[in-house]
């Protein structure tokens, strides 16, 4: 059952149409609530007049920051206290920082009503400057403090030693734009106070809901046990979906207020102005490096653009980005400054592979200009760099989002070479310059990366199997559509050893099970899946054991499999699942001196995160009259250290490769100088459809199963995204004959046909040039 | 509306008026009723074997679900493809007159090039407009006095001073149906459309061209662009230098250095002064396989 593509478990329902999404939940007597949300990208905010918005039809109410007592959202991921004065209020009180910023709430009968009353809120905003660069010098935020949130500085080695005594230096500045995940469904909420009783359930939760729990029953002041949070399913979380946000806030705030429901649903224009923005950093990198390629130390200076406020995220983004940035190699010195800087665009958050995606594009654009520099080519520069098999377990003295950063497991090497070897690169390579001697721009760019996977600290998983013997799998952590539920289980399954229609999983509802994580850092089928196996193993020792009572043998004698306790060498006597879990009502198990119910428990804990790695290949062609970026192929080898279901693992990875490439290519939230945004709509930020998306060669290996789990599991989550950028940037430069062309994504065909012309005149200027 | 751009006080819902045929006139022009889906449009045969630009315009305009939906006339009556214009809060001359221009100075990456004013320089988006500009096609409008009969390059409107007025059609007055006379040219035509993405999604240059060869040279050339004019701009003076000459890119790169003379960029839409130059000549080549006899 491991390692097979079973068929998504999870699809029926969704094929059926009878899938349950947050806008699909109603309650009866809700209201229904609009954000009035600020159009000035920073200012004073003198007042706000419901007046007129209280005077249409069907409108409760209208509240702003004067009418709340909530403070404002905390952190959920590795904070520094000094990051405390930026977290975001519930609503902006004095000060607008971005447009789209809650600025009141309008809850009416009937959501058209509540939209329309909204604009009719009227805010008096005396404007400001705003401030759109992350680059220039910090200014102020309020009285105390300044718009760089963090410093945040981290290293190892003796970097200046390293640079002083270096025969070459290679140095240059990168740039990532602003993009981010953008699921197909909004985000949405519908919040259900019920007084006298004094509990709130909460629909729409995604990704944490038991963190958002002790997050949102913190700021009620409600004891976390009343609050109940209900994740339905979810159309796609990428990171963006699934945080606390003011929203979220505002709907417990209100139903509490009404003692009615209130539901709130996100439209598009909306979640572009008011989910996370993400990326948006510059890297000032350099490398000390030897004569032969080896490079001895790496000094990275970054700026990373955070939007308006510090959200849940904290410091997760710049942490990440500078502790993973050195990837797969050895780095004997390493430093590293990176400023979180605060401007007035919509605040920044994790997206699929933060701080990596950024991290390898700005150290595999430095490996391609060390090879440059060096005239060699740059796989052997990442060859001679590798971090060894024989090197592994490979600490290097820095922690990543709270753990001490070791890597498991690995050959990086053998994957170069299995890539290689399986998508004929250097016959592929051949063909391109065959087809570059006819005078096509068509070129290959590789870049290689470490993925981080398996965040600790737990997970825990519940089995129960029912009269029928029908098994539940009860897990805290969410689903956002990845086909968790399908590994999970295929995990069971085997373990049990019993059909997959058998079992059912239940996640992301608060009341069901005491702690969970969740679903983020592609940590679920390394924690989840670790504590299904632990807690199926639980449940076959229970099986046994009441089996061995109702056979009279010993559990030695006793052997589990397809879904029936049979004694061994005896196929006549199986007594199925379903007849132990009748067996074992309260007074029979009494009397046998066992816990009733055919159920248990399982945890996975672990202080260390999982290391997968992979190699990211594209093959682009540039249209030299346009400027036109077309990607022809897209090649993908990772490492997972054990597939579940490798038709998932597949499904990740080229669903992350096509946002990787829009990256790459077209997403950019772009404001004008006065601040204003201008990519609002899916007019304006372009996500890649079918069209721009080439076919995914997919190699899955499992070379390196991770030591730090018992199926030897590493994440897939993001492992097509990370080093999409880079490669595609590299292919860019090959197919345009321009070392180092591209050094800012995404590359718009403005800048490719720049590069292109740059290219013509240095091959004209050349004596003896073709 | 969406959008607070628009406030009506009235919606009248013209759907059900029978204007949704697509004729084959008598001497082979077309006859598009004003509610013909653009999907209906793009299909009917004497469209796709007649005139091949206007399919082409069609099938690469919008999506698959609006083309279904959006009707030919209301295609004509779109409002321009404009940032500031779409955000209420921004100053613009043609949503509030006298307010300013707040893309003159702004991100104007997709603004116009072509027939700008110091008042407006929002792009005219439509993709079919641009073909049936170079078909000569006429707009028949009903009113409550009469019918008229507008030659498309005249249904356009350049912003000048009074960006608000958009087309001449008066208070009452409907669009009933575009006609597109007969010509023999259309038949070797194409709509060639560059845009940062491959579908849903507006032209940064686009191109209407079609031509006719005669002896080598050239008898009879339209040519139209979209995504660089403040309407479907028709490429008069390309045209001008085109007829009587040999076909072949010396001839194409001179007809489109002569059209985007006048071109007024701004930093950062500059850049479709050349793309706007390239696309005329690859449409040209690509319809005469770049051959010069």
């Amino acid at each position: 059952m491991i390692g097979k593509p079973l068929r998504r478990v999870e699809d029926l329902p969704l094929l059926l149409g009878t899938g349950r999404f947050a806008a699909d939940i109603s309650l009866p007597g809700q209201a229904h609530l609009r954000v009035v949300r600020s159009p000035v990208p920073h200012g004073m905010l003198r007042g706000v007049d419901g007046r007129k918005a209280l005077s249409m039809p069907g409108v409760i109410g209208v509240w702003s920051a004067a009418d709340l007592d909530l403070g404002p959202i905390g952190f959920r991921m590795v904070a520094f206290p000094g990051m405390l004065p930026y977290r975001q209020p519930v609503l902006a009180a004095e000060r607008v920082r971005y447009v789209g910023e809650p600025v009141a709430i309008v809850l009416a009968d009937d959501p058209y009503r509540a939209e329309d009353a909204a604009d009719l809120v009227e805010l008096d905003i005396e404007s400001l400057p705003p401030v759109l660069d992350q680059l220039q010098e910090p200014a102020q935020f309020d009285d105390q403090n300044d718009t760089e949130a963090l410093l945040h500085e981290d290293g190892y080695g003796d970097v200046g030693a390293a640079f002083a005594a270096a025969p070459h230096v290679v140095e240059l500045t990168v740039t990532v734009g602003r993009h981010t995940g953008v699921p197909l469904e909004c985000r949405g909420a519908l919040a259900d106070y019920r007084p006298g009783a004094g509990t709130l359930d909460f629909y729409g939760a995604a990704k944490v809901p038991h963190q958002n729990r002790l997050l949102l029953a913190g700021l009620l002041g409600l004891p976390p046990q009343l609050v109940v949070l209900r994740e339905a399913h979810v159309g796609g979380g990428f990171g963006v979906r699934g945080e606390v946000y003011p929203e979220d806030v505002l709907v417990c705030w209100a139903s509490r207020l009404l003692g009615r429901p209130v539901k709130w649903i996100e439209d598009r224009n909306e979640h572009l102005l008011a989910a996370n923005h993400s990326r948006d950093q510059v890297h000032r990198i350099r490398a000390a490096v030897l004569a032969d390629g080896y490079i001895t130390a790496i000094d990275d200076e970054f700026w990373l653009d955070q939007g308006a406020y510090v959200r849940t995220h904290a410091a997760a983004v710049p942490t990440l980005t500078a502790s993973m940035l050195p990837g797969p190699y050895q780095i004997p010195a390493y430093r590293v400054r990176g400023h979180v800087r605060l401007t007035n665009k919509t605040p920044a958050g994790t997206y699929r592979a933060p701080g990596r995606y950024e991290g390898t594009f700005a150290r595999e654009r430095l490996i391609d200009a060390v090879a440059s520099s060096l005239g060699k080519p740059a796989m052997e520069i990442r060859l001679s760099n590798f971090i060894s098999p024989d090197q592994m377990p490979y600490a290097r003295p820095m922690s990543a989002l709270g753990t001490d950063l070791e890597y498991d497991s690995g050959d990086y090497a053998l994957l170069v070479g299995k890539a290689q070897a399986r998508f004929g690169l250097a016959e592929l390579e051949h063909g391109l310059a065959a087809r570059r001697a006819l005078g096509e721009a068509v070129g290959m760019g590789c870049a290689f990366f470490v993925e981080k996977s398996g965040l600790g600290p737990y997970e825990a998983v519940r089995i129960s199997v029912d009269q029928s013997g029908h098994i539940d799998i009860i897990t805290g952590a969410g689903s956002m559509g990845q086909g968790f539920e399908t590994v999970i289980t295929q995990i069971c399954a085997q373990e049990l050893g019993v059909r997959p229609e058998t079992i059912r999983v239940l996640h992301g509802q608060t009341d069901q099970i005491e702690h969970a994580m969740g679903a983020f850092a592609s940590r679920l089928t390394v924690m989840a899946g670790s504590a299904t196996l632990i807690a199926a193993q639980a449940l076959r020792e229970k099986a046994l054991a009441a089996a061995a009572r109702m056979l009279e043998a010993s559990p030695r004698d006793l052997e589990l499999s397809d879904g029936a306790v049979r004694v061994a060498g005896d196929p006549d006597t199986g007594i199925s699942l379903a007849q132990i879990s009748e067996a074992l009502r309260p007074d029979q198990a009494a009397r046998w001196g066992l816990e009733p119910s055919l159920t248990a428990d399982g945890w996975h804990t672990t202080d260390h995160m999982c290391y997968p790695y992979g190699l990211h290949i594209a093959v682009v062609r540039v249209d030299a009259g346009t400027g036109q970026v077309i990607a022809e192929r897209l090649l993908v080898a990772y490492d997972v250290g054990r597939a579940v279901n490798p038709m998932l693992v597949e499904g990740q990875i080229v669903g992350g490769a096509a946002q990787g490439l829009g990256g790459a290519l077209l997403e950019e939230f772009r404001y004008d100088d006065a601040g204003h945004p201008q990519c609002t709509t899916f007019m304006d930020y372009l996500l890649p459809t079918r069209a721009e998306m080439p076919p995914v060669d997919v190699l899955i290996t499992e070379d390196a199963p991770s030591p730090r789990n018992p199926l030897g599991v590493k994440g897939a989550g993001e492992g097509g995204t990370t080093a999409m950028g880079a490669a595609i940037a590299a292919a860019i430069d090959a197919a345009l004959g321009v070392p180092l062309g591209v050094k800012e994504l995404p590359v718009h065909p403005e800048a490719a046909l720049r590069l292109a012309k740059a290219a013509r005149r240095e091959s004209t200027s050349e004596p003896g040039g073709a | 509306m969406r959008q607070n751009v628009l406030r009506p006080g009235l919606l009248v819902d013209i759907n059900d008026l029978p204007l949704n045929r697509v004729e084959d006139l008598p001497e082979g022009g077309l006859r598009i009723g004003a509610l013909a889906r653009m999907s209906d449009v793009a299909q009917a045969a004497g469209v796709v074997q007649r005139f091949p630009v206007i399919s082409q315009a069609l099938l690469l305009g919008a999506s698959a679900q609006l083309r279904n939906m959006a009707s030919m006339g209301g295609n004509l009556c779109q409002r321009v493809r404009c940032s500031y214009f779409r955000d209420a809060t921004s100053p613009c001359n043609k949503r509030d007159p006298g307010s300013g221009c707040a893309a003159l100075d702004g991100f104007n990456r997709g603004h116009a090039i072509l027939g700008t004013s110091d008042k407006c320089i929002a792009t005219h988006p439509s993709d079919v407009a641009v073909a049936l500009v170079a078909m000569d096609a006429v707009v028949h409008t009903r009113g409550p006095a009469d019918d008229r009969a507008i030659p498309i390059e005249e249904f356009f409107l350049l912003p000048g001073d009074t960006p608000e007025r958009e087309h001449p059609l008066e208070h009452g007055e409907l669009i009933v149906a575009i006609e597109v006379p007969a010509t023999p040219t259309a038949r070797l035509s194409i709509y060639l459309k560059f845009r940062d993405r491959e579908s849903y999604e507006f032209a940064l240059v686009s191109v209407a061209a079609a031509v006719r060869i005669q002896d080598g040279a050239i008898a009879d050339v339209r040519l139209a662009l979209g995504g660089v004019g403040t309407k479907p701009w028709r490429a008069r003076r390309a045209e001008a230098s085109l007829v009587g000459k040999l076909a072949g890119e010396a001839s194409f790169a001179e007809a489109a250095g002569q059209e985007l003379a006048a071109a007024k960029p701004r930093p950062l839409n500059a850049f479709k002064v050349e793309l706007a130059q390239r696309a005329i000549i690859r449409a040209l080549m690509t319809l005469t396989n770049g051959d010069t006899r």
